[in-house]
């Protein structure tokens, strides 16, 4: 207000015609910014991301700067006639991107202009958040570095010779102070007779000592024996070197996408050959392992990748399976994911960062407690809890609702037959 | 009222034999020989096995077992390749479709797991069954993974491809066809329209050849279906309006288990049963052995099979003068006053009343017919105009076929779904015959006797693995579909036949042509044939909106040669039925476990047919009347109709009548993989294909039989607050105080209601969240045993075979107590002589009472568990934890009500299951419920009240946000009644239909006293009696 005060009345009149002009055009831009989010996710985001890196086809970012906007029009609508007439601008980008044909797109202009739109407003909006993303996963790849055995058996091995030396310097002093004083060079003892006398000597401490070694075996011992049957941390190696890392991590591919009955099915569901081919119909080079894993995906499907077509011969790929839960405890992705609104990553750990899945927790019935403990329900917005509250007598309602949260727990959810029928 | 009865499972209770009271004080009644074995010096001393090596052994044991168990274990996940749209891992799917044997025919709903039929359902949607069904329905999906199915078609015993198969009797049918050859399909009764098209399409397409279609059931009504060509011109079955008849009378027929459209049946038995109602049906059963549907009846008249037809004749005669009707000969039988008092009940309700008979007479039937036409009954609960198709078969035209046969003029015969090898008499050899076919074709899905002999064996496909439609009923069609891809090189019958007429059609593509051309034209509602046939399937029936006019047909039946032909009845000394069994039904299910390990609802036997006398006859004749673990049957070699039966067990049944015998049919089949054989087959000696004959001898052999009865097993120690049940007056006229009365507990402070007495602090469940519960109605439930095999099927529960039932080992989570009452003043048991009749056991009253877990607040069982394996749900589930339980059986010892079942051994991988356990190989184990758990050796288990459907049910209402509609989760139990009595729910629901139930004045606790405070609720029985003791 301030600031506008200051003007003169005719320039206070053009900035305000100038804010309504402006958003009368940011808001048609606005709507095109929408359409051609729908637009550019329908037609182009199985191999396209809107910012820098690369899907199967390059990432689109700056693409409205680098082109011609009449060379865009006719590339994205049929893009090998451009390349078979020889122009030089698309030969060379086919060239570059391995030669992958870009399918003809069913767009028109408008439709195109929209989509760049989106693009450009995209990458104005979120280049900070990719820059931030990108750095974590690298911060991520440091790691402290394990104290190796060698090293320490090392140590021991020179404390020892120490404790050797030491004895043998100690034992020339006694003789050379036996010779000064002239009394019997008194013998040599063994370690064991060492040993023996102070033990004897300081019976009570080493009383106490023993007694403390055996409880720490006696602890080693218990620990281990619940380690039976957790394996957490196990990484088997699959009979394909998919990384979650590249498709989850670098390529933000949703979870839900490749595991999508973890929202409505008790099983979240290893995909299916067929969803890979989604975008492994194009994609047929992988960065790390070219094309000796995607040709894998093809055997199973028995995917001609030159023809783009399906044989008879299809066999399913045998992945190994990580999370192995006994099958007297039943569990259901979709009470945690769609009811519960737990997060992949609170079981599963950062898969985003993992090439090799592995299991990231205990999956141990004292986990599974332990967990519903300390869960506060999601109750609002849904009606079955509502009705659920409802019910409950005021008497009922003080006793829960005394720290203000209601738990898994305090609903019934460490009881046996919740898991167990 | 209810007081001065004595309730009684079995013979021995009733007498209270010394060996019944030690056997009821021990639940595991088991037989050790632990003191055999122990007591034998010799035995131990010789014993090679010694300390030290038993140390040995043990240290390696526990070595090995603790190093396996550190081994990760390398399990694979294989995904789909290309996944279905609609097939998700870990969500089932339903699909609605029907079950059709030519004995049973039921619109059903098939649930599906990763592509695999796993449990079936009555279609409640279906106006016809009305989500009905019976154990030998729900149990048909185990049949689907039976390993003794044909994999491939077979010629000459060699499997063959069908190409060959198709190629070879396409050539011999045309070869049949040109040569003007006689062509036969023997069938069961066909009610599909496109099978019945297609076999029209063929013999209009070959007007030179002589082709024809025989429709033969098993167990056929053919006296019904002529009787009513002769009364009306219509060789039909009529419908029925059960549920408006005030007064049902059967004859001989057991319309609760065996009769045509006995689902529908049952569904209206029920509704005409309500005592809530204004008027309650009352029902006279006349029969010789106690039927399920006799077991039902308020008043039963035990007659010998002989005099059936003579009853009909004086009932004829009764109604007839009370009418005003043209009397008959006259007949005179034991039980004139009791027939003249059910005439003029039903003549006090004209048009208000049904009689119904199973007689194979057709005489009989058309005496039945014009009772019900004096009654004016027809078109007001019985309807000639609707008819019921699913049984067509009449017996002379299957004879004359035989005929044909042995004449050798037979060129091409086709065989499918019937085997008649094994169930026609032997009188007619059917093998001869069939041997003088030049041609003979076998449809079966697994050997049978027909296919033992026939060159030519086509692999049929499971029913659920077809495409199908049928016309059960007037105006009723459905389709049936395949719930999973044919696991076998399998074949239908009407794919085939398409093949040799040469058409290029599938069957699935002929249907839907028929469907195009006949049903799309009788609805509006749909334009596009796709969508309309879309949403058939969807649904699983059609019922066309256009409805074609009905046509009154009037009776005009011959009464007087129908009448002297009845009262011509040849009589015996003995005289013996043929019945089917609730369980095995015609026999083409006699190979499924699960149906063998049902109980008989009315005699508890497993695993076996056998000879039923009445139990003072069997006294007489010197038979035992008990049976356990170490009791056996007695066995009779026995001739009926000139056919020899050695070593036939006999048991005594209760109800039967004096002088008549019954067997059950169905029986004398394989099962297993050892090719076992249970029973005797019976049909060889139906003579004439007549359900009874006077024709019969029999002598004893002093050879004793091993029987698996669950008569008397987890017996509840005589309290007698088990059973309730009040009549009628009462009823409608009393207060709560005089049929329910309620428990009164003396205290100091004078009596008190034993609900408000309590040692323990109420549990809490009574107010927050859920509150499960269950209600049952004793009148409603009519014994079937649905619930049981439905149970079986949801649970994994395991088959464990005859020889581990003998001592009482049956793993069942529901059984249904059958209990025989009679007035406690039992008469000297040394007067046999005419005061006999009035013996307890000669015609006993029968409750049949469902028993499962009863999930009490107060549970005996969990306060007694060392492992706190069986704990307390806050939604008031009793839960057993099968990983905690080290199977010290206290609970079961403390269980009131004897629901709790220990897992002897491990079913699942035991060899001494090998045989009859489907968890046991590949293909069984694909029937298994994957979200129960299938329980290890030594450990507990009982009815969890089917936990994961509760579980899956909240889900559902949680994912979408809304809270659980009442009667959106039903138990397996409850889905699985075709009565309705069981009903299960939320008691913390105030609308819930169990919560009206459980506050309803018959409502009742079984065992109450006891202060459990079972979440489970019983409603009293009500019988439409002047009194309870008549």
């Amino acid at each position: 207000m301030n600031l506008i005060s200051l003007r003169t009345p005719a320039k206070t009149l053009f900035t305000i015609l100038a804010v309504v002009v402006f958003s009368i055009v940011s808001s048609f831009d606005l709507q095109a910014q929408e359409d051609g989010e729908k637009l550019f996710k329908s037609y182009c985001a199985s191999c396209h991301s809107a910012g820098n890196n690369a899907l199967v086809g390059p990432g689109l970012a700056g693409v409205y700067d680098k082109y011609e906007r009449e060379w865009l029009y006719s590339w994205i609508k049929n893009s090998q006639a451009l390349i078979a007439s020889g122009d030089e601008q698309a030969v060379a980008v086919y060239e570059q991107y391995n030669k992958v044909l870009m399918p003809n797109q069913p767009v028109n202009n408008e439709q195109i202009d929209a989509i760049l739109t989106y693009i450009k407003e995209y990458n104005e909006a979120a280049p900070a958040a990719e820059v931030a993303s990108t750095d974590a996963a690298e911060v991520v790849e440091e790691g402290e570095a394990e104290t190796s055995p060698y090293f320490i058996a090392a140590i021991v091995i020179a404390l020892l010779m120490v404790v050797v030396i030491l004895r043998k310097v100690q034992h020339l002093m006694k003789v050379v102070e036996a010779r000064i004083k002239e009394e019997d060079i008194p013998e040599e003892l063994t370690l064991g007779q060492a040993i023996g006398r102070t033990i004897q000597s300081n019976k009570t401490i080493f009383a106490l000592m023993g007694i403390v070694v055996l409880c720490l075996f006696a602890k080693s011992g218990w620990d281990a024996a619940f380690g039976i049957g957790v394996y957490e941390g196990y990484e088997p190696e699959q009979p394909i070197k998919f990384s979650h890392e590249l498709h989850a991590g670098t390529n933000g591919i949703d979870c839900n996408y490749c595991h999508n009955s973890a929202s409505y099915s008790k099983s979240a569901g290893i995909p299916s050959a067929n969803l890979c081919m989604n975008c492994h119909t194009y994609i047929q080079e992988g960065p790390q392992y070219g094309k000796e894993e995607i040709s894998k995906i093809y055997a199973a499907l028995d995917f001609d990748p030159v023809t783009k077509t399906y044989g008879p011969n299809q066999k399913p790929i045998k992945w190994v399976k990580v999370h192995n839960l006994p099958d007297h405890a039943y569990f259901n992705h979709s009470q945690h994911v769609t009811v519960g609104k737990i997060a992949c990553q609170t079981c599963h750990g950062p898969v985003e960062t993992y090439t090799v899945g592995k299991q990231y927790a205990p999956l141990t019935m004292g986990w599974c407690i332990n967990c519903h403990r300390e869960t506060k329900v999601q109750m609002d917005g849904n009606g079955y809890y509502d009705e659920i509250h409802e019910r409950l007598p005021e008497s009922l309602k003080k006793q829960y609702l005394e720290d203000g949260t209601i738990t898994v727990s305090e609903l019934g959810g460490i009881e046996c037959a919740k898991c167990h029928y | 009222m209810s007081n001065n009865k004595k309730y009684w499972k079995g013979v021995e209770e009733l007498n209270d034999t010394p060996d019944f009271q030690l056997k009821k004080n021990n639940e595991f009644n088991e037989y050790l020989p632990a003191e055999d074995f122990l007591g034998d010096e010799g035995l131990l001393s010789n014993s090679n096995t010694s300390r030290r090596d038993f140390l040995k052994y043990l240290g390696f044991g526990v070595t090995a077992a603790s190093l396996a168990a550190c081994e990760t274990p390398v399990n694979k996940v294989i995904p789909y390749v290309v996944k279905t749209d609609k097939t998700n891992p870990g969500v089932a799917n339903y699909f609605a479709t029907h079950y059709y044997d030519g004995f049973d025919y039921c619109d059903i709903v098939v649930k599906t797991r990763e592509g695999r039929p796993i449990k079936i359902e009555g279609n409640k949607k279906s106006p016809y069954t009305q989500g009905a069904i019976n154990a030998r329905v729900n149990s048909s999906v185990l049949s689907l993974y039976d390993e003794k199915r044909f994999k491939a078609p077979q010629i000459d015993g060699e499997e063959v491809s069908w190409s060959k198969f198709n190629g070879e009797l396409k050539g011999k049918l045309t070869e049949a066809i040109t040569n003007g050859g006689k062509v036969r399909f023997l069938t069961n009764s066909i009610t599909s329209p496109s099978t019945l098209r297609m076999v029209a399409d063929l013999v209009a397409a070959h007007p030179e050849a002589d082709i024809k279609h025989v429709n033969y059931d098993a167990v056929s009504f053919s006296s019904i279906l002529e009787a009513n060509e002769s009364s009306f011109g219509k060789r039909a079955i009529p419908s029925f309006q059960m549920h408006k008849a005030k007064v049902i009378v059967g004859i001989g027929a057991d319309f609760l288990n065996n009769y045509p459209s006995s689902l529908e049946l049952t569904k209206q038995y029920a509704l005409g049963r309500n005592p809530e109602n204004k008027w309650m049906s009352k029902h006279y059963q006349v029969e010789s052995s106690l039927s399920l549907t006799g077991s039902n009846a308020d008043s039963r008249i035990p007659v010998k099979p002989s005099e059936q037809s003579k009853v009909v004749l004086a009932l004829y005669n009764n109604v007839a003068s009370m009418t005003g009707g043209e009397t008959l000969s006259k007949v005179s039988t034991p039980f004139d006053e009791r027939v003249k008092k059910i005439a003029a009940d039903l003549v006090k309700n004209a048009g208000e009343s049904l009689v119904l008979s199973g007689s194979t007479d057709v005489n009989t039937q058309i005496l039945i017919n014009a009772i019900n036409n004096q009654l004016g009954n027809y078109g007001k609960t019985l309807d000639i105009n609707v008819t019921d198709n699913t049984k067509k078969a009449v017996d002379s035209e299957v004879i004359s076929l035989i005929k044909e046969m042995k004449t050798g003029s037979v060129d091409f015969l086709v065989i499918s779904d019937v085997n008649p090898s094994y169930s026609l008499p032997s009188e007619l050899s059917f093998d001869e015959a069939l041997a003088k076919v030049k041609t003979a074709v076998v449809f079966a899905s697994r050997p049978n006797a027909t296919t033992a002999s026939t060159k030519y064996i086509a692999a049929a496909p499971h029913y659920l693995e077809s495409w199908n439609d049928a016309n059960p009923k007037t105006g009723h069609y459905s389709i049936m579909q395949p719930t999973i891809t044919p696991l076998f090189d399998t074949m239908q019958f009407q794919d085939c036949i398409l093949n040799w007429m040469g058409s290029d059609l599938s069957y699935y593509k002929y249907i839907k042509q028929t469907w195009e051309k006949t049903a799309f034209g009788m609805q509006t509602k749909s334009s596009m044939f796709e969508d309309f046939w879309n949403n058939c399937l969807h649904e699983g029936y059609f019922r066309p909106s256009i409805s074609n006019e009905s046509v009154v047909t009037t009776f005009n039946g011959d009464l007087n040669a129908a009448a002297s032909a009845a009262a011509k009845t040849n009589s015996g000394e003995w005289e013996l039925e043929f019945y089917t069994k609730v369980g095995i039904g015609d026999g083409s299910q006699s190979h499924n476990p699960w149906l063998q390990e049902l109980p008989d609802p009315i005699s508890k036997m497993t695993w076996d047919n056998y000879v039923a006398m009445n139990p003072s006859d069997a006294r007489e004749q010197g038979f035992a009347t008990e049976y356990g673990e170490q009791k056996n049957a007695d066995t009779i070699n026995i001739t009926i109709n000139g056919v020899e039966y050695k070593e036939v067990p006999v048991i005594a049944q209760p109800g039967q009548a004096k002088g008549a015998l019954s067997v059950a049919l169905g029986y004398g089949q394989t099962i297993g993989k050892q090719n076992e054989i249970i029973g005797f087959n019976f049909y060889s000696a139906m003579n004439g294909m007549n359900a009874s004959t006077s024709s019969v001898s029999f002598e004893a052999t002093g050879n004793d039989y091993q029987v698996a009865t669950t008569q008397t097993h987890q017996t509840v120690m005589g309290r007698d607050s088990v059973v309730r049940e009040s009549d009628w007056n009462t009823f409608k006229n009393g207060s709560k105080d005089d049929f329910n009365p309620a428990h009164m507990l003396a205290t100091h402070e004078g009596p008190m209601n034993v609900n408000d007495v309590d040692l323990w602090a109420s549990h809490p469940v009574a107010a927050a969240g859920h509150h499960w519960g269950m209600s049952i109605d004793l009148n409603s439930c009519i014994g079937c045993g649905s619930c049981v095999t439905s149970c079986n099927s949801e649970n994994n529960v395991p088959v464990v075979g005859k020889d581990e039932v003998r001592r009482s080992r049956e793993m069942h989570w529901i059984r249904i107590d059958r209990y025989f009452s009679s007035a406690e003043e039992k008469l000297d048991e040394s007067d046999r002589s005419y005061g006999a009749m009035e013996l307890p056991e000669d015609n006993p009253m029968v409750v049949h009472q469902p028993m499962m877990c009863q999930h009490c607040n107060h549970a005996p069982c969990e306060t007694v568990c060392p492992v706190a394996a069986t704990t307390h749900s806050n939604e008031g589930l009793n839960q057993m934890t099968y990983n905690r339980c080290i199977g010290t059986r206290y609970c079961a010892n403390n269980c009131p009500y004897k629901v709790r079942r220990f897992n002897w051994f491990s079913y699942q991988n035991y060899d001494k299951f090998a045989d009859l356990n489907p968890a046991q190989d590949d293909l069984g184990r694909m029937v298994l419920n994957p979200d129960v758990t299938v329980r290890a050796r030594g450990v507990m288990e009982k009815c969890s009240m089917c936990v994961q459907r509760i579980q899956t049910g909240k889900l559902d209402a949680k994912k979408e946000g809304r809270s659980v509609i009442d009667g959106e989760i039903e138990t397996a139990c409850s889905s699985a009644c075709p009565t309705n009595a069981i009903t299960f729910g939320d008691l913390n629901d105030k609308s819930s239909k169990v919560l009206e139930r459980s506050k309803n004045d018959r409502a009742y606790r079984v065992i109450e006293e006891v202060g459990t405070q079972a979440n489970v609720y019983y409603q009293i029985k009500v019988r439409n009696t002047e009194n309870n003791l008549a």
